[in-house]
């Protein structure tokens, strides 16, 4: 069949324009978007930049945005995204374009990958032959290691859109390799470090990675499950804790979630008098819009509240 | 730039091991490589790693199954080397983080595969290459081994007879730029593009042969082309042979089994050549479905394949649309890896060229003889890349930093500036390239004779000189593809001449190689691997003996 591939041609050269260009293409309708791309580049225009290599979805290469969704370029047909006869290609957003598809990967991919220092380090010394590891964890560490590091999940994240210092799910989806690795020596600091500013504290629960992810690895529960992981030992500043604590105790006693007394918790209590002071104004802010919490003394139980309360008394007993 | 001790050209397996070797030996190691190494495609290796770890097993067991089906060309002290030492090697993996899939008690296991006679596969569901490949990618964060990322090699900078580094394009920029090193390393990959349909990566463009070619150094059994017997209609993606380890069926386009009548021993489980021609002729006798026959997962057990072979489901699925657990899948032979490349001894150095090493699919120390045995190819990269690593930094100790005469360079930039400056001529890389693609795979694949080998290096001939006046629209600036596509396209046409003069001369049938003209082993005159060195007027060939340790050629049955 007959395809219009409407292409976005960024070039650093041209003053940020990123125009489109039209190549017209005779390719089968299941012919992959990889392959049409190929083709173009070596029979119409040798200058085209996308990135792309295995061809079948195991090397993470050709993430881009195809009819205007972010897709693995060699697992999409042709079919699958044409509307009418046109296909658009664009690249993906989140990362800075350096031309056609190629987006600069260093700063926002391979630096967040490498700062969380995903190399298994074990006890020394090391055993004679393997170390002893059960099905299940391998089982578990081989879907979280299926990840091509295509980085949709990334894109997805609407953490990194307003801050892109942010490790991100793909990162952290790595970090929890290493974490959950049970040959690794380096867990408890591994979990401190993650538990820092921009680490898995920072994820705002959206699911978009979750919903990203070609792989179903589920990025947004990796984060959950470091979380977990870092509470149980401690990690984690006092907010965190703070936050966490006062979450549960309200939850606890009065069946719902005490958002005044949460806030002031999170920043440390009233023990913390600036942390508290400086929370004024958001208060009054709230108060003119009509959006203050009433104070925690006020905080009343909700219906059920003890069928609540009961729940922990029976999870706080299996533990 | 700086110049650096060990320079390694490739971010795949071989190459990461080979730079990981180099720099834990203590030296200063670095890794250029046209694609991120997560990028490569020993990602694409799903089956697993070959290692004699069971009780039952033993290295020699290993080493006997994979002379048998190299088809007694292996040199044998290689195969000891790497069956020997491969255990080693697994541990090493393991102990570098790699996981593999365990047994009830939490020991490695292993799993049947074709072609082996015992359970010897380590594997990780279908997805061992790739899982190991990312922990290599670990491991060379953790050793700070420094990459160059998106640089295409242009050329080796020989003088004297000595490797003095490489000449790269800085794709991000464009820029050319010398990379100086005492040793370097070349671990390129295959040359799979070169053939429709092929299930290999993009960049698997001979470059790494073809510079070595160049630079005066010989290829060795380059007529040995694998094809891998189950791929995938159109596309040639590799559904994996562990397929047929967990119990896959081969069946015909009448729904009957047909293996048992090739391979009456092994059936299912025979070895890649024989399997690949059996698939090829069922179809060829007008038993197949629109030019393939079927695997057949149907009678597998649905929790087995949701665990074990889930990639494999995944691609099948979104392939092809077919549900592997209840519908049959469509496959045929494609062309899959090369077992020959650039000659190499035991330690990876190419005698051709001081200072210049290889390992992986690029080389040929001689393991894998007339066709490898599947799983074996990880295992090769293990061993041998690390030993060429480790070779590479033995020798970076002891050689001088020499950048030897600046004309090195400056030829080289002067020869890419005119190659960008080229006008006219009526090709495209794209109509060359598939023009080849398809004269390899008709002439030079599976079942070869002389008058179709001799169209074929006529053909290459034609395209080569076609070739010299493609011209490209712009060389220069940031990610411009266009000279890294015109090179690659060089290298394959050099490739490729190589792999047909050497099929045309070698006038019997062994392994991979099928003359339908001499279709029997002749080891009173071929018991010995194909050099071929370039030549002004083509491939110039030579012979040398085969390395026989212990195990003497017999007839192969399966």
């Amino acid at each position: 069949m007959e395809f219009n591939v409407k292409v976005r041609r960024h070039d650093p050269s041209a003053n940020g324009k990123s125009p489109t260009q039209t190549y017209t293409i005779d390719i089968e309708e299941d012919a992959t978007v990889l392959d049409a791309l190929m083709r173009i580049r070596e029979e119409q225009d040798g200058t085209l930049a996308f990135r792309g290599s295995c061809r079948s979805g195991f090397c993470g290469d050709c993430s881009m945005r195809l009819g205007g969704k972010n897709k693995i370029a060699c697992r999409t047909t042709m079919a699958q995204v044409v509307k009418g006869d046109e296909v658009t290609v664009d690249p993906i957003r989140m990362i800075k374009v350096a031309k056609d598809m190629m987006f600069d990967v260093e700063d926002m991919v391979y630096a967040k990958y490498e700062a969380v220092e995903p190399w298994v380090e074990p006890a020394q010394p090391l055993p004679e032959r393997e170390h002893k590891v059960s099905n299940e964890v391998v089982k578990d560490l081989r879907k979280v290691m299926s990840c091509t590091m295509c980085w949709l999940c990334d894109e997805g994240c609407t953490t990194m859109l307003v801050d892109r210092k942010f490790l991100g799910p793909a990162a952290l989806t790595k970090a929890y390799r290493v974490v959950a690795d049970p040959r690794d020596s380096r867990t408890n600091e591994r979990l401190h470090n993650l538990s820092d500013a921009k680490g898995v504290w920072d994820c705002c629960h959206c699911f978009e990675a979750t919903e990203h992810c070609p792989k179903g690895i589920d990025p947004t529960e990796r984060i959950f499950a470091i979380r977990d992981k870092a509470m149980k030992i401690g990690a984690g500043n006092y907010r965190v804790k703070g936050h966490y604590k006062s979450f549960m105790a309200s939850v606890k006693k009065a069946g719902w979630v005490d958002e005044t007394r949460l806030a002031i918790d999170t920043e440390g209590g009233f023990t913390h008098f600036l942390a508290q002071i400086k929370q004024i104004p958001l208060g009054l802010k709230a108060l003119k819009r009509g959006k203050m919490p009433r104070p925690y003394f006020l905080h009343p139980k909700r219906p059920g509240a003890d069928k609540i309360r009961n729940i922990f008394r029976k999870v706080e007993a299996q533990k | 730039m700086p110049d650096h001790d060990v320079l390694v050209v490739g971010g795949g397996f071989s190459g990461m091991r080979a730079a990981i070797a180099a720099k834990s030996a203590g030296v200063d190691a670095a890794l250029v490589s046209k694609v991120y190494p997560l990028r490569s495609h020993s990602s694409g290796a799903h089956s697993g790693i070959n290692a004699a770890l069971s009780d039952r097993d033993s290295w020699q067991a290993h080493a006997e199954d994979t002379v048998k089906a190299g088809d007694y060309l292996n040199d044998q002290d290689a195969v000891e080397v790497l069956c020997k030492e491969g255990i080693d090697d697994v541990i090493q993996l393991e102990h570098f983080g790699a996981i593999f899939s365990r047994d009830g008690q939490g020991k490695i296991d292993v799993m049947s595969f074709p072609g082996s006679s015992k359970a010897r596969t380590c594997y990780v569901g279908d997805s061992a290459g790739h899982i190991i490949l990312q922990v290599l990618y670990e491991q060379l964060l953790k050793h700070r081994v420094q990459t160059y990322n998106e640089w295409f090699v242009t050329s080796l900078l020989v003088d004297d007879g000595t490797c003095r580094g490489v000449m790269a394009q800085d794709l991000a920029s464009g820029a050319l730029v010398p990379l100086y090193a005492k040793a370097v390393v070349l671990a390129g990959g295959g040359i799979g593009r070169m053939y429709q349909p092929s299930t290999s990566a993009f960049g698997a463009t001979g470059d790494a042969a073809a510079l070595a070619y160049r630079a005066g150094a010989p290829l060795m059994d380059m007529e040995m082309v694998q094809y891998h017997p189950t791929t995938l209609q159109n596309k040639g993606l590799v559904v994996t042979e562990a397929a047929r380890g967990h119990g896959a069926r081969l069946v015909n386009g009448a729904g009957e089994a047909f293996m048992s009548s090739f391979a009456p021993a092994t059936g299912d489980m025979a070895p890649r050549d024989l399997c690949s021609r059996a698939v090829a002729a069922e179809i060829e006798a007008g038993r197949g479905n629109e030019g393939c026959v079927f695997l057949d997962f149907q009678h597998l057990d649905g929790a087995l394949v949701d665990d074990l072979l889930s990639e494999t489901q995944l691609l099948v699925k979104s392939m092809t649309g077919v549900n592997l657990q209840k519908q049959l899948v469509p496959v045929r032979p494609a062309m899959h890896r090369p077992i020959g490349g650039i000659q190499v001894d035991l330690q990876g150095a190419v005698s051709a060229v001081a200072g210049l090493f290889a390992a992986g699919e690029c080389a040929c120390p001689g393991v894998n003889g007339a066709n490898r045995l599947g799983g074996n190819t990880l295992l090769e990269s293990a061993v041998f890349g690390r030993r060429a690593g480790e070779a590479a930094a033995a020798h970076a100790r002891t050689a001088s930093a020499n950048r030897g005469p600046e004309s090195l360079a400056s030829d080289e930039e002067k020869r890419l500036q005119d190659l960008g400056a080229r006008t006219g001529g009526e090709d495209s890389i794209g109509s060359i390239r598939s023009e080849l693609a398809a004269a390899m795979h008709e002439k030079v694949g599976l079942s070869r004779d002389g008058a179709g080998l001799q169209q074929a290096s006529d053909k290459i001939a034609e395209l080569q000189a076609r070739y010299q006046r493609v011209s490209i629209a712009a060389a220069g600036g940031p990610y411009n593809p266009s000279l890294s596509s015109l090179l690659e396209l060089g290298n394959m046409l050099d490739t490729a001449q190589v792999i047909a003069a050497s099929a045309l001369a070698r006038q019997e049938s062994r392994g991979a190689h099928y003359r339908t003209d001499f279709p029997e082993r002749d080891d009173g005159n071929w018991l010995q691997h194909t050099l071929a060195t370039r030549a002004p007027e083509g491939p110039a060939l030579a012979y040398k003996p085969v390395t026989i340790t212990q195990w003497q050629p017999q007839r192969r049955a399966y």
